[in-house]
């Protein structure tokens, strides 16, 4: 189960949150450890580049991208890898509606957008799509390309 | 400084305002009415939309009156044309989760774009109408979902079998029916039609071992287009391994090439879920898993940190079972200490630890100890148990080990940590005699600096326990001493009754105990002044030098053979109900009850340093021993010699799970069988066993106690008692049914039916083996304890074991035929080698201390050659021994 994606301001501000299967008393738990777990080791990472982390039976996989800081929390079948491939479609996806690396300014213009391809990425915590152009064609309900 | 601070914050206002900045719940609401508008505005509707999910995704609650109304003003918007606004309302009703009654309003628009002619609406419309349905409306839905899974639009059919992924969980019977469309799906050509396919069909058949089976087998040959797939299709082909049992006549393993076709896989991730499907089968040989870890090592060197992490994670798990297999790694995963993950640092450094040599211990510890300073207390406490470990594998290195512990105790750390590095010193106390002075003594040291009450008090009841027993007991009493005059009142009182049990032991020092005991009498504290008259009164503080009467060493040493809950549960009735009578310990009822869940949770879990009783070999031993002589048909078999490990007689996931343990006592030996029930709508009356020992002749039954009830989800044991030879080990085999009265249960009010049907359930036959017989009990230095055992009862004789699958097979089959204590890290046998050596020490029934030394060879069409050595306290066991050997 792909238990979380946050997606977080430089400050450690919370910009998208989405849980699935998390108790809502244990969310505030986990945006806490994630956004410390960013504080204590993002700064002066390259964009898109992995860090990992393993919290009890809990994989973490966080990078960066621009000013914004992602992080997908998974367990059982979304280890490290699954969530390597979950992260990676993230990203592509993120710059391919934002142009660019965002800056916070951009991610937060672009933010129906957005929720709009997380939505198609993962859907109630199972990984539904994973490529770029697809998802970009299926936000705005056009049938994928290989159809 | 503050100056360019102040530029880029001004920067910041300009470049970085946010279309949120100052975003208000009740002011998005309002403008939600737009919805309602006779002429839609689709850009504002889909503005306002964005805001809500702003708000949803920050973690921001609607109340059950906001969610409604704006869930009802998002249905009118299925009016508007515009895409984009349609795919933002799918997600809108996806968020809210409306509940049954509202649901209503929109399965009409949703039902019609289900049948839409665009397929993307067909399939978003699947997606909402699944997350937000129920049982009724999936059969009326049914018919579509089934067509949609093998749509040709491959969006479709994803949404299709997601749904279904999803809806197995809440309606299993209606999705079980799709079966036929979801194992066409799994031909598609689509990648990820597949994939989902795949994941859909595996939970469909979960259960049925075959068609998994024939899934598997016809996957491995055909395509599969995606590397995610691939990954659930060696998932899916281990658990086919797994079932199947071991090795087939030929040697080979089913799907072993398969597998290892896989490391060649262009995607990193079917490599790596290949290279841990290997290693992770059961009884996998080093030719096995070669292949495997030769990939995983080259991924140690690798740029990305995930594949670093994953490969030394992976080896670290391998280090476990089979330590020799990824000592060809220790260069890399030495180079990885340093590495500025953290994680990935601890798990190189516990694999090291795992699978160090003897030499190499002391270098290790080196680099250790500067990396222990600048990581989280999580990763430390894994360190620490990491190097318990390896103190306890070599016992001789216990100096620069228990060094190691004792600085890195005296450093910063929060209690966990702290009890962690605590509960290993106690563990190498016990373990390692000689290690046991300097144990005490960094205790000791400890306590004069702790700041945790807990950690304190159990030091403090660890020290009298075996402060006594030491060369020099009185250097102790300093140390204790000080707690008295230093600490707060829970570890005065804790101070006081390790004084008094230096003064029971030591007759020499009790003017001594005295007068420091007779100081605590002006104590402040209620319970410090109380058990310090307590002590003087049972110790007769006269002042006499007198030898202390066994009752009060009983007194002091005995533990309170009462299940603490028990305890409290007797006393709060007490309060409840005053009573003129004293309080009487004895009413406490003794019984353990929720033991074997625990147990069965935990399995193989290690004793915890100071949590257990440290009297005993088997500290799990001392609860079973209790709970038996709390049952009188048992109470007179005398003393519990051993119990061994639960033996599971059901299959997972059956309506009844039942395992046994075996305890042996001089005479007797008693079956406990721990039942579970897990049917929901049933209540078992009166479970016992009927156990047919027709196959151990020596055995014959002379009592059991039934199980009276047997809720569901509340485990309960029976019990069988059998008489045999006295001292003799005798074997045998049994075979066992289940009886019971069932009663349904009404799952609603969850009363059960007044009238009960008897029935059985077969349960699988268990044996009494010779290692039943044999307690594992180490030796710290097996040379000495060989050379002080003499040659007096020595039997040397040799075995030929005829052609095994490896030398390290053989090693393990003869360790667990005798049930011995492998020592000195001998079982574990070098990968290539011809010949090893294993030492093996225990106890025989009948309290004979036992030790063994095999040596292996194995020649070119391995065949397994043994020579064995028995030196014991007995001549007969000593042959025994032999007799277990040959017949074995």
């Amino acid at each position: 189960m792909l238990l979380a994606v946050l997606i977080a301001n430089s400050e450690g501000n919370i910009l998208v949150e989405r849980f699935n299967g998390v108790p809502a008393e244990e969310r505030l738990h986990w945006r806490s450890f994630l956004v410390k777990l960013g504080a204590d080791n993002l700064k002066g990472v390259k964009n898109e580049e992995l860090l990992v982390a393993s919290h009890k039976s809990v994989f973490i996989v966080y990078t960066v991208l621009g000013d914004v800081s992602i992080f997908v929390v998974g367990k059982d079948e979304y280890d490290e890898l699954a969530l390597a491939e979950a992260i990676f479609v993230i990203t592509s996806a993120l710059k391919d509606v934002c142009g660019k690396p965002p800056t916070e300014r951009l991610f937060l213009d672009k933010y129906g957008k957005i929720c709009l391809c997380l939505d198609e990425i993962v859907w109630k915590g199972l990984l539904e799509n994973t490529d770029k152009e697809r998802i970009k064609r299926l936000v705005r309900l056009k049938p994928p390309t290989e159809f | 400084m503050a100056q360019p601070f102040l530029k880029k914050d001004d920067d910041r206002d300009d470049e970085e305002y946010s279309p949120f900045l100052g975003i208000e719940k009740g002011a998005v609401l309002q403008d939600a009415r737009v919805f309602n508008d006779p002429q839609l505005d689709a850009r504002r509707c889909s503005q306002v939309i964005t805001k809500l999910l702003y708000l949803l995704n920050q973690g921001e609650t609607f109340t059950k009156i906001e969610a409604t109304e704006v869930f009802f003003s998002v249905t009118k918007l299925f009016q508007s044309k515009d895409i984009g606004l349609r795919r933002m309302v799918y997600l809108m009703i996806k968020e809210l989760s409306p509940c049954a009654d509202e649901v209503i309003i929109v399965t009409s628009s949703l039902m019609k774009d289900m049948n839409s002619r665009t397929d993307m609406y067909r399939a978003n419309a699947i997606r909402v109408l699944c997350r937000i349905t129920d049982g009724t409306l999936l059969t009326q839905i049914e018919r579509y979902l089934k067509q949609a899974i093998v749509d040709k639009n491959p969006v479709v059919a994803s949404a299709a079998l997601v749904s279904g992924i999803h809806l197995l969980q809440t309606n299993p019977e209606i999705v079980k029916r799709w079966s036929n469309e979801v194992q066409e799906a799994v031909q598609s050509r689509a990648a990820l039609v597949q994939f989902h396919a795949l994941a859909l069909l595996h939970q469909i058949r979960q259960n049925d071992r075959l068609a998994v089976s024939k899934l598997v087998t016809s996957l491995t040959k055909g395509t599969v287009r995606s590397p995610l797939a691939q990954c659930l299709l060696i998932r899916y082909t281990s658990q086919v391994i797994r079932e199947s049992g071991v090795n087939t006549q030929s040697g080979d393993r089913p799907f072993y090439d398969y597998l290892e076709g896989c490391l060649r896989h262009k995607a990193e991730m079917v490599i790596f879920e290949a290279a841990r499907a290997i290693t992770e089968l059961s009884g996998v040989t080093t030719r096995e898993l070669t292949p495997a870890i030769t990939v995983l090592q080259l991924f140690l060197s690798s740029s990305k940190p995930v594949l670093r992490f994953a490969a030394v994670r992976t080896l670290n798990k391998v280090a476990m079972s089979h330590p020799m297999a990824v000592t060809n790694c220790n260069i890399d995963m030495e180079s990885l200490i340093s590495d500025q993950n953290r994680s990935i640092a601890t798990l190189a450094i516990t694999t090291l630890l795992k699978t160090g040599n003897e030499s190499s211990v002391d270098r290790l510890m080196k680099q250790i100890t500067n990396f222990m300073s600048d990581i989280a207390d999580e990763f430390k406490i894994v360190v620490v148990e990491a190097i318990r470990s390896l103190c306890l594998k070599f016992p001789l290195k216990y100096r620069s080990l228990m060094n190691f512990l004792s600085n890195i105790l005296r450093e910063e750390g929060g209690f966990e940590y702290k009890k962690a590095i605590v509960d290993s010193i106690v563990i190498l106390i016990r373990d390692i005699p000689d290690a046991k002075e300097s144990g005490l003594l960094h205790l000791c040291e400890f306590i004069e600096d702790c700041e945790f009450t807990y950690l304190s008090t159990q030091i403090l009841h660890f020290l009298g326990n075996e402060g006594p027993k030491t060369s020099d007991p009185s250097k102790y009493i300093r140390y204790i001493y000080n707690r008295v005059i230093l600490e707060n009142a829970t570890v005065r009182a804790s101070a006081v009754s390790t004084l008094a049990k230096f003064g029971a032991m030591i007759d020499s020092l009790k003017p001594r105990i005295f007068i420091l005991l007779r100081r605590c009498l002006f104590d402040n504290d209620d319970e410090v002044r109380d058990r310090a008259t307590l002590y003087l009164n049972t110790l007769g503080g006269d002042g006499s030098v007198v030898e202390t009467d066994k009752d009060v060493k009983e007194f002091l040493f005995g533990s309170l053979d009462i299940p603490l809950t028990n305890m409290e549960t007797s006393l709060k009735n007490y309060i409840q109900n005053p009573s003129e009578e004293p309080f009487e310990i004895n009413s406490v009822p003794r019984e353990v009850k929720s033991q074997p869940l625990a147990e069965k949770k935990a399995p193989g879990k290690k004793p915890t340093g100071l949590g257990t009783p440290l009297t005993g070999p088997t500290p799990v031993g001392d609860t079973y021993e209790r709970l038996l002589s709390s049952i009188p048909e048992f109470a007179s078999f005398g003393k519990l010699f051993k119990s061994s490990g639960p033996v599971e007689l059901t299959e997972a996931e059956t309506e009844y799970a039942v395992n046994v343990i075996k305890h042996i006592f001089d005479r007797h030996v008693v079956f406990q069988y721990n039942c579970s029930n897990t049917i929901p709508e049933q209540l078992l009356e009166n479970v016992f066993v009927i156990v047919d020992a027709s196959e151990a002749e020596e055995f014959s039954e002379v009592g059991s106690k039934p199980l009276k009830t047997l809720p569901y989800d509340t485990p309960g044991q029976t019990f069988v008692a059998f008489e045999k030879p006295e001292g003799f080990p005798s074997v045998g085999k049994f075979s066992n049914v289940l009886r019971f009265a069932v009663k349904e249960v009404d799952p609603s009010t969850g009363e059960a039916e007044d009238d009960g049907v008897e029935d059985e359930y077969q349960l699988e036959d268990f044996e009494v083996v010779a290692a039943d017989y044999m307690v594992k009990v180490g030796v710290s230095n097996f040379r000495n304890a060989w050379e002080s055992m003499g040659p007096d009862f020595e039997r040397i004789d040799e075995y030929g074991l005829g052609p095994r699958e490896s030398l390290a097979e053989s090693v393990n089959a003869v360790i667990s035929l005798l049930g011995m204590q492998p020592c000195e890290g001998t079982e574990v046998v070098p990968s290539n080698s011809r010949s090893h050596s294993c030492l093996l020490s225990g106890v025989y029934i009948g309290n004979v201390k036992v030790l063994v030394r095999l040596s292996f060879g194995i020649d070119a069409s391995k065949e397994v050659a043994m020579k064995l050595a028995v030196r014991s306290e007995d001549e007969n066991v000593s042959d025994a021994i032999h007799v277990i050997v040959a017949g074995g």
